[in-house]
């Protein structure tokens, strides 16, 4: 089983068993992880389930699409180097992966 | 259909308590309803908060025999024409090419770029209200003119045109009274202007909405007059009226709550996050008025047998989101009767979620923001001074007055 570790604003973690297949995202709001709204379900038009996701997985995930970059630009928590969107980071069986919560999505 | 008793559905406005415990029972005894609506045929209204989520979610719903009229929208009262060829009704791929459009302009970051503004017309208006003194209506000086305000400078409207486009857009609204002839003359003059300041967009850019999609097409994607009037129109219905009588709702439950108000007033800022959720949530229920259960948002229609949450919806089935059940699913909200604005796990769908989520949402939610904090902030002592009005004649029954002191 995948698994997550979100890292929230506050410096708290969060660990969660995932469904494989699910995305990070979708994994949080089933889970009730606070900060990640996802409020367009996984449609890449919303910004609101913005992550960074630890460097020990870069090229993990597919590389981000130029409708994703678009939507990166205009976050409520200005993008860095690491940040994705969580609804397009899906996760595989017995993956697990490390992200930080940023402090707003809105 | 057999009910098991107590989980009867709709049900009429009962104390608020008892609403919540009705919808409990419901929740636990079923996923979804099929109701009969005043308009339309029938509806199956999902009341299940998880259920609700798998239904926005999934692409076999969608709206396309709505737009094009194959049948009519179930729902409380005929649906408006010029609504149906808005972005709500269009499916992908059209609707993901005009919804990503509109959505940059809305989007989380230009809205925080916005909120400074937010701040300063919200304290311009309660300085007008402490100067004139006295008992001042919340709803008209306060709760209406600061969604106008943000709107109209979202869009682009001149600062000099800002007192007629008010008039133009607030027709349709209760507090107006307008006849339907009346209404009918301003949303022409409305479109009529739209459309003018569209072009004149075109020709001379700023950095507003109209202008964004007006240039859209200058990039790889296009955009006819025809598609950008119906998407301003959307706006100002659905970001004026909705923002202002959540923001009155919020008002009178802070003010109906000793408990919840003192702990606001701790920190107006820190919690002003979760306290417009909650209101979002719960607030209609927080005023004290008595609450019922038989609507939801504007409904789909099935395009193949789609089995949810174990009840078969049969392709060609219209399936609508009880968003007020889903807000208060023991499931998903700890203790759903309660009123709690330091509350962090929220999952409410009264803006929806999915492809069709409400597209203002982080303008309406910075809007409830700004405009409770600052209010709290300034005048602490805000009290009610005579009972809240509401037009029972309109389906949203919007409070149309709300006096209050300090």
């Amino acid at each position: 089983m995948p698994k997550v570790f979100y890292t929230l604003p506050d410096g708290t973690e969060r660990v969660v068993a995932a469904e494989p297949g699910d995305s990070v995202m979708r994994t949080a709001i089933r889970n009730g992880v606070t900060g990640i709204l996802g409020q367009c379900g996984g449609e890449l038009s919303c910004a609101t389930c913005h992550v960074f996701v630890d460097e020990r997985h870069a090229g993990e995930f597919p590389p981000v699409s130029e409708d994703e970059d678009d939507m990166l630009d205009v976050a409520a928590t200005d993008r860095e180097d690491t940040s994705r969107l969580s609804c397009r980071l899906v996760l595989a069986a017995g993956q697990e992966v490390h992200v930080t919560v940023p402090e707003a999505q809105l | 259909m057999t009910t098991t008793p107590g989980t009867e559905y709709p049900f009429g406005p009962v104390p608020a308590a008892e609403a919540v415990e009705h919808f409990g029972r419901l929740i636990a005894d079923r996923p979804m309803t099929k109701v009969t609506m005043p308009h339309g045929g029938d509806v199956w209204l999902v009341h299940r908060n998880r259920a609700a989520r798998e239904v926005l979610s999934d692409r076999r719903f969608v709206r396309e025999p709505f737009r094009t009229g194959e049948r009519a929208v179930p729902f409380f009262v005929p649906f408006p024409d010029f609504l149906l060829g808005t972005l709500q009704f269009e499916d992908p791929p059209q609707h993901t090419r005009l919804r990503k459009l509109v959505q940059k302009a809305i989007s989380p970051k230009r809205v925080r770029e916005m909120r400074g503004s937010a701040v300063a017309f919200a304290n311009e208006l309660i300085d007008g209200m402490v100067a004139r003194g006295g008992v001042r209506d919340l709803v008209r000086e306060y709760a209406l003119a600061l969604p106008i305000e943000m709107l109209s400078s979202l869009l682009g409207v001149p600062s000099s045109d800002r007192e007629t486009f008010e008039r133009w857009s607030s027709s349709t609204l209760a507090v107006a009274g307008k006849s339907e002839e009346e209404v009918a003359t301003d949303m022409a003059e409305l479109a009529a202007y739209m459309t003018d300041l569209i072009a004149r967009r075109r020709e001379d850019p700023r950095e507003d909405l109209l202008s964004a999609l007006a240039h859209a097409r200058d990039r790889d994607e296009t955009l006819t007059d025809a598609e950008i009037l119906p998407i301003a129109f959307i706006l100002i219905v659905g970001g004026f009226d909705n923002t202002a009588t959540f923001l009155s709702t919020g008002v009178l439950a802070l003010l109906r709550s000793d408990e919840q108000r003192a702990v606001f007033l701790t920190d107006p800022d820190g919690l002003a996050a979760t306290a417009a959720e909650e209101v979002l949530r719960h607030g209609g229920f927080a005023t004290g008025r008595p609450a019922g259960g038989g609507g939801g948002l504007v409904p789909f229609v099935a395009t193949e047998d789609v089995v949810v949450d174990g009840q078969l919806i049969a392709a060609g089935e219209a399936v609508s989101i009880d968003l007020v059940a889903a807000g208060h699913d023991p499931s998903v909200v700890v203790e759903p009767g309660s009123f709690d604005v330091t509350r962090t796990d929220n999952p409410h769908l009264t803006l929806s979620h999915g492809l069709h989520h409400c597209l203002g949402a982080p303008l309406a939610r910075m809007e409830l923001q700004v405009g409770l904090a600052e209010l709290f902030k300034r005048l602490p002592g805000l009290k009610l001074a005579g009972e809240p009005v509401f037009n029972h004649d309109v389906l949203t029954q919007p409070m149309t007055s709300l006096p209050v002191s300090w």
